[in-house]
């Protein structure tokens, strides 16, 4: 069997996390999800589910990594029982799921670099992203052919991930020093820029102010919960390969603190930039600010352009920086997507990586090609919503419940403490046996329900059954490859 | 600006930023300690 392969430094390790959680789930995911979701109604359940799932599961996902020292099948064996291995497997299809898609966001931020250049989109953003770039079908029913300049971005995007990935985890460390700090400074520029334009207190009214209605409703926490666990990787099976890269004596909660609340405060901030702008589109459209952007996910394509064009100075160049700091902050984050997936492979039947990550990398590039068609924004969208709001919640809710009562929650913790900065109190153990499996399991029910009723974003009904069985089907798989004996079995 | 937006304002950026800055000392202190051993 190879050797594992250790951190160079602790710094790495934490810069790696932070990367692997600072991503597109910042800059492009939370403020469509926050926009969707009604902006200041959304942030409340966004600091819940942080503090109640985010923090404490990333401690347990570190944990796990760190004690078995194994990717996510092996650490659920090992820790909690062979017949749990599938969650492992869940999580790793959930993440499979994830990098399928995402990879199509990184395309087109190639895309958007070379557009910046001569800031293609002139005066309408929305109009050049959905008709012009895009040139979007009628629905996801309608795929309409392949857009070539998105498929030519992703086959880059592909290339750049295998090769960031072959180099191994010590590169990933460096890699990521550069992919994390530089995009805060280019950050820093754009909500500077978008705090200034006219119109934009109202965009903040929006995001800032708070809607206690909307804690009545569980398609709100459950956005918020799959916000927190994209955002972080967790439930994915990343942070439980990552920590298993660890020495054995390194800190578990502090870690966990430091990237889940660097990850947070990036969302946060770079919410700024997008709601500003927002107010400033409001303002200059004349509507109000929830009519801004017809769709949320092409949110960032929108609002980012906007700014860029009305820079005072140099707004090519600052374009260009922009769209290839979504690239770097994009790439991080997928390889960490691809790596616990191969880890799964080597792990059990100890295949090479030599043969599995390129295995994965071409397989993942040929699937992606559904999401570069004209019809392939819905598909894009569906996908996300069913991996976020049930295949990474279902495996959240998974974790707490065998952790927290087969496992028992209390001697995690007591491992956690023996080496950590930070001791952690019982609250953890509340946190993981009531608090997180009750908030999803409740909003899980209520959202299954309204999704068979009504389905999902206005699409036929038809495409959320496609959803739930893709679902249903990676549950399967799991416990398909549960069965299938590995190496030392 | 409402009074409700700011105080989430406020509370986003002591909870986030404040937390960060507080657990990188606290990080930055344990190396130091671990490194004079």
């Amino acid at each position: 069997m190879e050797e594992r392969e250790r951190w160079g430094s602790r710094a790495g390790f934490i810069m790696a996390s932070i990367g692997a959680a600072i991503g597109l789930g910042n800059v492009w995911r939370f403020p469509y999800i926050c926009y969707a979701n009604g902006g200041g109604a959304f942030l409340i359940p966004y600091f819940v589910a942080l503090i109640t799932a985010g923090i404490p599961l990333m401690i347990l996902e570190f944990a796990l990594g760190r004690k078995t020292q194994a990717g996510a099948p092996s650490a659920f064996a090992q820790i909690v029982g062979k017949k749990t291995e599938w969650i492992g497997w869940l999580s790793l299809f959930a993440v499979m799921l994830i990098f399928l898609y995402y990879p199509t966001i990184m395309a087109w931020s190639v895309n958007y670099a070379v557009h910046s250049a001569t800031l293609r989109w002139g005066t309408n953003p929305q109009n050049f992203f959905f008709n012009q770039f895009l040139q979007n079908s009628s629905g996801p029913e309608v795929l309409g052919g392949i857009r070539w300049p998105v498929l030519a971005g992703l086959a880059v995007v592909w290339i750049a991930i295998y090769l960031c990935l072959f180099k191994g985890v010590k590169a990933v460390g460096k890699v990521v020093m550069w992919t994390v700090t530089i995009p805060w400074v280019i950050l820093v520029i754009m909500v500077v820029r978008g705090l200034t334009l006219p119109g934009a207190l109202e965009g903040l009214k929006f995001y800032l102010t708070p809607d206690f209605s909307a804690l009545l409703k569980p398609n709100v926490w459950l956005a918020a919960y799959g916000q927190v666990f994209f955002t972080l990787s967790l439930a994915m099976g990343t942070l439980i390969v990552y920590s298993s890269y660890l020495p054995k004596k390194s800190d578990i909660s502090n870690n966990a603190y430091i990237t889940s609340l660097a990850n947070c405060g990036t969302s946060f901030f770079a919410g700024f930039a997008v709601f500003s702008t927002l107010g400033y589109l409001a303002q200059s459209m004349g509507v109000g600010v929830p009519e801004v952007v017809k769709s949320g996910i092409g949110l960032a394509f929108v609002t980012y352009p906007t700014v860029i064009q009305l820079l005072p100075f140099w707004a090519p160049f600052f374009g260009v920086l922009f769209f290839i700091m979504l690239l770097t902050l994009g790439i991080d984050s997928a390889f960490s997507q691809v790596e616990p997936f191969v880890a799964g492979f080597t792990d059990k039947w100890h295949f090479s990586k030599k043969w599995v990550l390129p295995s994965v990398c071409i397989f993942g590039f040929l699937v992606g090609v559904l999401f570069t068609t004209r019809g392939g924004f819905y598909w894009l969208d569906i996908v996300d919503y069913f991996t976020c709001t049930f295949g990474l919640c279902l495996v959240g809710f998974l974790e707490c419940v065998t952790i927290g009562y087969i496992h028992k929650a209390h001697k995690m913790r007591e491992y956690v403490n023996e080496v950590s900065e930070f001791r952690i109190g019982k609250w953890w153990d509340i946190m993981i046996m009531i608090v997180t499996p009750v908030i999803l399991g409740i909003s899980f029910v209520f959202e299954l329900v309204k999704l068979i009723q009504h389905g999902y974003g206005g699409y036929p009904r038809w495409t959320s059954f496609v959803g739930l069985g893709v679902i249903i089907l990676i549950i399967v798989l799991s416990f398909v490859f549960m069965k299938i004996k590995g190496k030392e079995e | 600006m409402p009074a409700s937006a700011i105080v989430m304002l406020i509370f986003g950026c002591v909870v986030l930023y404040g937390g960060l800055i507080f657990c990188l000392r606290r990080a930055i202190k344990g190396s130091k300690k671990s490194e004079g051993r």
